[in-house]
């Protein structure tokens, strides 16, 4: 191959043409290097003199789209749409109105609104971002809109998290958890967020009342997969949403094989200082069950100190530990047995103990 | 036959070479454009919005386990603690793991942070040495010392995991310096993704830098060229090399310097192997674990989340170091040699492995082979001299753009070098590391291929975090 190649009669032209355009090429990437160095920074300096500019003038003026000038790069929509966010984010009434039509009068909404479109996923996940920002409730249409066309699960994600935050009554909170429940389910964490701004939204319009009807309807709805409900309780406990909290202890009933929703009542009725369910949760199979029980029971059950005791000699570490130390909280009672078990023949049981007993009191 | 033999060995050697060189710079060149679209979407993604949205509310987060193996660090091992203690993050704790250093380490751990002892059960989940004590601070809660036998650096670690309350740990080295948000842009991935077991941030070389209150305050090239020949060498590894295998979900390596892991996966696979590659044998094997169970899962690289570290500032220190990433290298390919070549282990192997097997363990031997071959067969006359030119030529011109490629990829979207002195620097360094450096790393990854199996890291040398004029 290397013979037949070295002989055709152009390979060395065709070679020194491609050493020259290496060569070329490298001291045009220098260049560009030095252009693009000088290009970004001049781009961030007036990013952030526009930035300034339009937070000052949301501030200071009544109409701040005649002091500001229209937005034509990118890097100034970018500039106008953080300044915006900022501002809708740290004030309401007057300036937060005054924000909210800067969109709309710079066409700034417009132009995210066909990046929302783009071809490139990445790009139109975020224009999502952007937009859901602004929290516009006439965004919520084309949110809509947008969702059912769109084919990329991570710029769906982002569709959802910009609905969460325009959310009005039951039937949207009811909407979207349909819509997460169609999904890929993404992470705890992600869907706590959604729910969680649900209720501040509702919250922020007095409608805090439309999630306990929706937590209520879902109580058993198939259709919504139980790691969403999960989530809703922990979000619900999270907001301090008080409309959810008579409903925890149906959830808790409803899903006796379900220990991640068990943990997450466990912990929301603890919150609010319901311990009703303790005694029946430190008997569950599941040590997660348990442990959560164990988190709050010196809180609760003087009663219970015999059951806490005998959970120095589970299987699980964590509860053992646990156990250990919510007798330590437990007062003279508790340190009592404590001592009593630091003295006993099963390691695990003593060495729990040992341990629980340099720790304060509560 | 002994003409038709030698005749054989000369064409297979030039075969040889020229395909080795095409599949080389082919694939830098590969990862270079796949590493450039990553970076560009990352940036879009990582949004200042994003990142507030996370530091601001404190119920998203996930608690985060901070592990420092260390084994004679009494010159760093104070500052990088507070360094660490420092960090923006909500809830975490600090282990620091006293490997049985034979100096100070301990002693200046307890001087400076009140240790005290604990009793409290360690739960083995996974090998150790014997643990001869573990000590909270009495000043800062979140800080916890292990005082145990002697027994290396993925031992020490595992003992870090055993002691460990968290569902996510991050092990980061005694001599680097992680960034205040790092743990925050990392950890964050684990928050927006189930499937994510491991992950990575890059590694900067601190030397040249200014340090300040355990804290990276002014950012420069270092003086000496041996020292920005590394910088070079990483940002090429880093931002080409580990973006692009990113993108091709083949990553097989995260720094054992800065890396963070959900516990649960690690102890399933029985946590650090022994070894001097711990760090690449560790991701190796998670990605067998998953694949053999049908796990669903992630292991990914960011750009994004900096660690400092001290490179070595000599060429003896240096070519230990290659000597040792070698070693390691190499024994994590044979003790996962079951994933060669192995379509049940999809891309990871018939990419990523097969570029580590290929390139990066037969690359050397190959590139000794044709330095040999060159003159012998110069001296035959059998060497086509206006051939052999332009190939060199090629192969010179072809490594600087990719160097130049991954400097660019660094300055387009991170920007850490702004003095243009120092990105012309790297410039000249990308063409300089193909007249000498290269060789005699070549030479060193040759001497630890034949030496493999030795163990041990050998000696560390370590100046501290002080400033460019005086330490760094």
């Amino acid at each position: 191959m290397l013979d037949l190649l070295t002989q055709s009669p152009h390979f060395y032209d065709y070679v020194t043409v491609a050493v020259l355009l290496l060569g070329l090429f490298n001291v045009f990437e220098i260049l560009f290097l030095l252009y693009n160095k000088n290009m970004v920074e001049r781009i961030e300096r007036e990013k952030l003199a526009l930035k300034r500019l339009a937070s000052t003038a949301l501030i200071t003026s009544t109409a701040p789209a005649e002091l500001l000038p229209g937005p034509a790069a990118e890097y100034e929509f970018a500039a106008y749409s953080e300044a915006i966010a900022s501002v809708l984010d740290s004030f309401e009434g007057e300036i937060a109105d005054r924000a909210r039509a800067l969109i709309g009068q710079l066409g700034i909404d417009d132009h995210y609104r066909r990046l929302a479109r783009h071809r490139t996923w990445y790009k139109r996940g975020n224009a999502i971002d952007i937009m859901a920002s602004f929290r516009l409730k006439a965004s919520r249409e084309f949110f809509l809109a947008v969702y059912r066309s769109e084919p990329v699960h991570d710029v769906k994600y982002r569709i959802i998290y910009g609905l969460s935050r325009l959310t009005r009554e039951h039937a949207d909170i009811r909407a979207l958890a349909q819509m997460l429940s169609a999904l890929p389910y993404l992470t705890p964490k992600y869907t706590e967020d959604i729910f969680y701004n649900i209720i501040s939204a509702l919250k922020a319009e007095g409608k805090e009342g439309e999630f306990g009807l929706f937590m209520k309807e879902t109580l058993n709805d198939q259709s919504v997969q139980n790691l969403v409900k999960r989530d809703c309780i922990n979000a619900c406990f999270a907001a301090t949403c008080e409309k959810g909290r008579g409903l925890l202890k149906e959830y808790y009933a409803a899903y006796p094989h379900e220990p991640e929703i068990l943990i997450a009542s466990i912990k929301a009725l603890a919150r609010i200082g319901d311990f009703s369910k303790m005694p029946e949760a430190m008997k569950n199979p599941d040590w997660r069950v348990r442990l959560a029980a164990l988190k709050y029971a010196h809180l609760c059950c003087a009663d219970l100190l015999p059951e806490i005791r005998a959970m120095l000699r589970d299987n699980s570490y964590h509860v053992r530990i646990n156990a250990a130390l919510a007798l330590a909280k437990a007062g003279g009672a508790g340190r009592a047995a404590l001592q009593a078990e630091a003295a006993s023949e099963d390691k695990f049981a003593s060495a729990a103990a040992a341990y629980a007993l340099t720790q304060e009191p509560a | 036959m002994t003409v038709f033999l030698i005749w054989l060995a000369v064409h297979a050697s030039q075969y040889l070479v020229f395909l080795y060189f095409l599949v080389v710079n082919s694939t830098y060149t590969l990862l270079i454009l796949f590493a450039l679209r990553d970076i560009v979407r990352h940036a879009y993604l990582t949004t200042a919005r994003v990142a507030r949205r996370q530091l601001a509310s404190e119920f998203y987060y996930k608690p985060v386990s901070v592990i420092v193996p260390a084994r004679n660090e009494a010159a760093v091992i104070a500052q990088s603690v507070k360094a660490l203690l420092n960090l923006h993050y909500p809830e975490f704790e600090i282990i620091v793991v006293n490997d049985g250093s034979t100096d100070d380490t301990l002693a200046t751990l307890d001087r400076e942070f009140k240790l005290v002892p604990s009793n409290k059960p360690v739960r083995l989940q996974v090998p150790n040495e014997a643990i001869r004590g573990v000590y909270r601070s009495a000043v800062y809660p979140n800080l916890v010392v292990v005082d145990k036998e002697n027994g290396g650096k993925a031992d020490a670690i595992n003992a870090g995991i055993n002691v460990s309350v968290y569902p996510i740990f991050c092990s980061i080295d005694a001599d680097s310096l992680l960034e205040p948000d790092a743990l925050l842009k990392s950890s964050k991935l684990f928050l927006e993704d189930d499937e994510l077991i491991a992950t990575g941030g890059i590694i900067r070389i601190m030397n040249g830098c200014t340090v300040k209150d355990g804290a990276v305050t002014e950012i420069g090239l270092p003086a000496s060229t041996l020292e920005t020949l590394q910088v070079l060498e990483y940002t090429r590894a880093f931002l080409s090399g580990r973006t692009g295998w990113n993108a091709l979900k083949s990553l097989l390596i995260i720094s054992g310097a800065f890396g963070v892991f959900r516990k649960d996966v690690v102890v399933a696979v029985n946590g650090y192997r022994k070894t001097v590659g711990e760090d690449m044998d560790l991701v190796m094997r998670l990605h067998r674990h998953c694949r053999d169970n049908k796990i669903a899962y992630k292991i990914l690289f960011v750009p994004d989340p900096v660690c400092w570290t001290q490179a070595p500032y000599s060429m003896k220190m240096l070519l230990k170091q290659r000597n040792r990433w070698h070693r390691g290298m190499i024994d994590a390919l044979l003790a996962n040699r079951v994933m060669i070549l192995n379509r049940k282990y999809g891309a990871t192997s018939l990419i990523g492995i097969s570029y580590f097997v290929f390139v990066e363990f037969l690359g050397p031997l190959i590139e000794l082979f044709g330095y040999i071959a060159i003159p012998i067969l110069w001296y035959f006359k059998m060497l086509n001299t206006q051939f052999f030119i332009m190939l060199v030529l090629l192969a010179v011109f072809w490594g600087i753009s990719i160097n130049i490629g991954a400097v660019f990829l660094d300055i387009y979207n991170f920007r850490r070098y702004k003095k243009t002195s120092d990105i012309l620097r790297l410039c000249v360094m990308s063409a300089m590391e193909f007249f000498g450096y290269r060789q005699i790393m070549l030479l060193e990854r040759l001497r630890a291929t034949l030496e493999f199996r030795k163990k041990g890291w050998g000696t560390q040398d370590r100046r501290g975090f002080g400033n460019k004029g005086s330490a760094l």
